[in-house]
């Protein structure tokens, strides 16, 4: 045992040879962390956002089309709102719009959920399987678009794998899908479930990792049965990661844009133009810039208000679980 | 010299107050525990003095020189964390090297104060490795090693041993104690822990409220309480409360109990409790003291805890020896050791009718 | 119940099987039919696997000169060449994730160490996220293209204009990506205990010295998968890549785009090499980080 240190108090350390370091210029230092950031980020979102954003107002009560020059805006206050709202084609495009978020959405959830229970059951593979499932996601959306439109092709693979019940029915295989409203929409809801699925999984697979096994035993050594427990023990305990999994998914489907540019252009005709096409069409293609901006600032209405109430669930979700002693 | 006199350390958050105002001589190589319950305000005073905390009045001196001012780097501390703070992504020769190494010291110096320290711990073959790798103990004189290389004046812990187990614990005290004995440094040592106080301090300062309730040598503080909350906090079972007041005749009534005051000048008609340690209780063998029923008996091998109904609000605990026969519904009578019995004003707790 | 306890596992491996090889398929066409030559691009029924494979596809993409006639109808050589949108790419994604991980993570320091910007701040971030990017889209066109050249032109008499410019969109990308980095480096940042720093401050250290020695080694790992995360979505990005730029600027996604409006007969091959080119790299990344990612999510959702 080493006891070899004399108590004496020698310099332990060279002595310093510069003056003794202040806490004020530690404080200085740190008011110099908080606030430089802060002010760089917060300038950025200013110039970068917050300007824009009062421009749109601005020039959403102009009626200016980009024909002509700025100069010649004159100011026309509600007008461009009340055009955007008689026009049908906006309502059409919203309406679109929930449509193909709902069923995609649903139909994500549910795939979703079930590969997440399967996968969290199976013993061999989780790894693999994981991984591949969450290739979709990684997958530029725009190129989603364009894979989706070869297999829709009238002689794609897609019409090869009908062509026995088309055999059989008597009529050419060759279907162009993408010529069909009905089917055109269909195109756009698989593409998005085939790339987003991949999300609710994920989403759900840590639900179900995260699931406390004990109370799973609990339930078990009780003799419930195995359908028993997923109902009454598993399911209870995944709603606030369904809840985030529905608000997240959501809000995002609403926001449909590549593959509507990218597979069908809008087409046939208007029937696969979804609420931001039709946005970004009236400014780009049709250059009616006041009109744009008016239809930009009622959605953004729109969608702050499902934001806020998507934030709403996610923070009573959260409350709930914190009031139940978990997260 | 490493005297720390804090004046006057007050300090406030908004609007709650942590420390309300503590006034502390410690001398140089004393072992000084500031002890109390959570929120006392023990590690607040503890981060004033190391500097990790402005204080917002008061002063602190270490050594011969107010150093408010002055960064925690430059007050000649070492300090041993509650979570230990090792830097995982280090090796344990590096974390020990660490405070070296931000003053430039060269590298030959390094590896011979490291290795020095290491060994004074018992800790060299783990130089190598990362925290991680390394048991509760071990992690903990790794701490300990990183504190004594820059041999400071002065020693700060913040509960550092309350992750550890039972038994980890009670030998990392003796290490402590062992360390403190062998550098000669001033130990200031933070804990909740009473039996941790009264075992490693020469002089406990006892905290409540961000206040100092009382500050002397372990066995003062046990058996001279300055209050109720003092003489609560330590011991275990905790001392025997009995509330009642002074009778007419000069004597403490309570329910069930009566006792003469004699010399101790006793205002009549006022508030007092009574106070008493459970080994301090006797179980009369004759007719004398009050009687009561045996409702509870906790055997602890060696002695056991009989709790006994009286009449009033609580059981008084008595400590016996474990040869005594008692049992369940006896019917006992009880007394206490007269010179052991401290009374507290009823209203304020302060001690009262020395 | 024997019998369905032994048959439970095949049926759900299938179930799993199954739903693999739909999520595989798609991109397997693309490469398969990035290695086609023209005539199989149609073919029906369809080649599944190319009769006879060939670079040509890629040649024309990769090639730097305008392209031999025999498949270029209306398209301009700009089409086919995919260097310029590569260099467009890359740049553009590798500087803006850059600046928004450093920005980002200086921010999420300073909140994490201070609490800058209040209790909510993470959540607040979030918020601008969840703002279609469409509805910025126009803002923000109207901005680079006239009110800040016009502005310029009034106070300094030069027109400058961010339309169509790599400082415009790179900005843009930036700031929409900033969101994530505060939120992902906020969590790797508060797993570094405040004490570590307590510990190297007693021991002499600044705070600089600190961050550098102390904090970042440990969550620099974390900033490598934020900013291949921020990197894929910038790489992925087309709304506002289509609004903004073109023809000067030209991202990957654009120029995909472009092979489909501008081009009468869908030229198959050459756009399923693009896709390739834009995926492959993406998604290699992307399993390399997807680790982090499930855990990341399971820790960030649920621990929420």
């Amino acid at each position: 045992m080493a006891d070899a240190h004399a108590p004496t108090r020698t310099a332990a350390v060279p002595a310093p040879t510069r003056p003794p370091r202040r806490i004020a210029a530690w404080l200085a230092q740190e008011r110099v962390f908080r606030l430089v950031p802060f002010v760089l980020v917060e300038g950025l979102f200013l110039l970068l956002l917050a300007i824009p954003f009062g421009l749109t107002v601005y020039i959403s009560l102009l009626k200016w089309r980009a024909s002509r020059p700025f100069e010649q805006a004159h100011f026309e206050g509600l007008g461009n709102y009340a055009d955007v709202l008689a026009d049908a084609e906006f309502w059409w495009a919203l309406g679109r719009t929930f449509y193909f978020a709902a069923v995609a959405v649903s139909l994500e959830l549910l795939i979703g959920f079930v590969l997440a229970m399967l996968v969290a059951r199976t013993v061999r593979g989780t790894r693999v399987y994981t991984t591949v499932f969450l290739v979709p996601m990684m997958v530029v959306p725009v190129v989603v678009g364009y894979n989706f439109s070869m297999i829709y092709v009238d002689s794609g693979p897609l019409n090869q794998l009908v062509a026995p019940v088309a055999a059989l029915l008597g009529f050419d295989p060759r279907i162009r899908w993408l010529s069909h409203p009905i089917a055109a929409q269909w195109a756009i809801i698989l593409a998005d479930v085939w790339q987003w699925t991949s999300l609710t999984f994920l989403i759900f697979l840590s639900g179900f990792s995260a699931l406390p096994r004990p109370l799973v035993n609990a339930a078990r050594v009780m003799g419930a049965s195995p359908w028993q427990i997923f109902w009454r023990v598993q399911l209870p305990l995944l709603k606030p990661v369904i809840v985030i999994a529905v608000v997240v998914r959501s809000m995002e489907a609403l926001k449909i844009f590549d593959q509507s540019v990218l597979l069908t252009f809008g087409g046939p005709g208007n029937s696969t133009q979804t609420v931001a096409f039709y946005l970004w069409r009236q400014v780009w293609q049709f250059n009616k810039f006041s009109f744009g901006a008016a239809a930009s600032m009622l959605l953004l209405v729109i969608f702050a208000a499902l934001i806020y109430a998507g934030i709403y669930l996610l923070v009573r979700q959260r409350s709930v679980a914190l009031a139940e002693g978990r997260g | 010299m490493a005297r720390i006199v804090l004046r006057g350390l007050v300090k406030t958050f908004g609007r709650i107050t942590a420390v309300a105002g503590v006034d502390l001589e410690i001398g140089d190589g004393e072992f000084v525990v500031l002890v109390g319950p959570s929120g006392c305000g023990k590690t607040t005073t503890l981060n004033m003095l190391s500097g990790l905390d402005t204080p917002t009045s008061g002063e602190v001196v270490i050594g011969d020189r107010v150093v408010n001012e002055l960064e925690p780097g430059e007050r000649d501390l070492g300090m041993v964390f509650q979570d230990l703070a090792l830097f995982p992504h280090l090796t344990v020769f590096e974390n020990i090297a660490f405070g070296l190494r931000v003053k430039r010291v060269p590298d030959a110096a390094v590896r011979a104060r490291v290795r020095e320290a290491a060994e004074a711990m018992r800790i060299a073959p783990l130089l190598d490795k990362r925290p991680a790798q390394c048991s509760g103990g071990e992690a903990q004189r790794v701490a300990l090693a990183r504190t004594i290389v820059t041999k400071p004046a002065v020693f700060l812990m913040d509960e550092p041993l309350s992750s550890l187990d039972a038994k980890l614990r009670v030998e990392m005290r003796t290490e402590l104690k062992r360390l403190h004995r062998s550098l000669g440094a001033t130990f200031v040592y933070v804990t909740h822990d009473q039996a941790e106080a009264m075992t490693m301090a020469d002089r406990i300062v006892v905290m409540d409220r961000g206040r100092v309730q009382q500050v002397g040598p372990p066995l003062s503080v046990y058996s001279d309480p300055a209050n109720r909350f003092v003489a609560g906090f330590f011991g275990v079972p905790a001392m025997n409360f009995v509330d009642g007041e002074v009778g007419a005749g000069g004597q403490f009534q309570a329910p069930g109990i009566t006792l003469e005051l004699g010399a101790r000048a006793p205002v009549p008609g006022s508030r007092v409790a009574l106070g008493v340690r459970p080994e301090h209780v006797r179980l009369a063998g004759d007719g004398a003291g009050w009687p009561a029923a045996v409702s509870l008996l906790e055997p602890l091998g060696d002695e056991t805890l009989v709790f006994l109904d009286y009449g009033g609000p609580a059981s008084v605990v008595a400590k016996v020896d474990a040869e005594a026969k008692v049992a369940v519904g006896d019917r006992r009578r009880f007394t206490f050791r007269p010179d052991r019995v401290v009374f507290f004003d009823g209203a304020t707790g302060e001690r009262a009718l020395r | 119940m024997t019998v369905r306890r032994r048959l439970a596992p095949w049926g759900r491996h299938a179930a799993l099987v199954a739903w693999a090889a739909l999520v595989l398929f798609p991109i397997f066409w693309m490469i398969s039919t990035s290695f086609k030559d023209a005539w199989e691009w149609v073919a029906w029924p369809p080649h599944w696997l190319p009769h006879e494979p060939t670079l040509h596809n890629y040649r024309q993409v990769f090639t730097f000169t305008e392209l031999g006639r025999e498949l270029s109808r209306s398209a301009t050589d700009q089409v086919f060449n995919i260097w310029p949108a590569l260099r467009d790419s890359v740049v553009i994604c590798s500087l803006a994730s850059l600046a928004s991980l450093l920005l980002g993570t200086f921010l999420a320091y300073a909140v994490s160490r201070f609490g800058v910007g209040g209790k909510n701040f993470r959540y607040a971030i979030l918020t601008i996220r969840m703002v279609p990017p469409i509805v910025i889209a126009i803002p923000i066109l109207m901005y680079y293209a006239i009110m800040i050249p016009h502005t310029t032109t009034v106070l300094f008499g030069a027109r400058l204009s961010l339309f169509d410019t790599y400082l415009g969109l790179g900005l843009l990308y930036t700031v929409t990506t900033l969101p994530f980095v505060i939120w992902m480096m906020l969590s790797f940042i508060d797993d570094v205990p405040y004490t570590l720093e307590h510990a190297a401050r007693l021991m002499g250290a600044g705070r600089v010295y600190t961050i550098r020695r102390v904090v970042l080694p440990l969550v620099a790992s974390g900033m490598v998968v934020t900013f291949l995360f921020i990197f894929i979505l910038n790489w992925s990005e087309f709304l506002l890549a289509l609004t903004l730029t073109h023809p000067n600027v030209t991202t990957l996604p654009v120029l995909l785009n472009k092979f489909q409006s501008a081009v009468e007969g869908r030229l198959y091959g050459p756009q399923a090499a693009i896709g390739t080119v834009i995926t492959v790299p993406v998604v290699v990344l992307g399993i390399l980080i997807q680790k982090h990612l499930v855990k990341g999510f399971s820790f960030g959702m649920i621990r929420q």
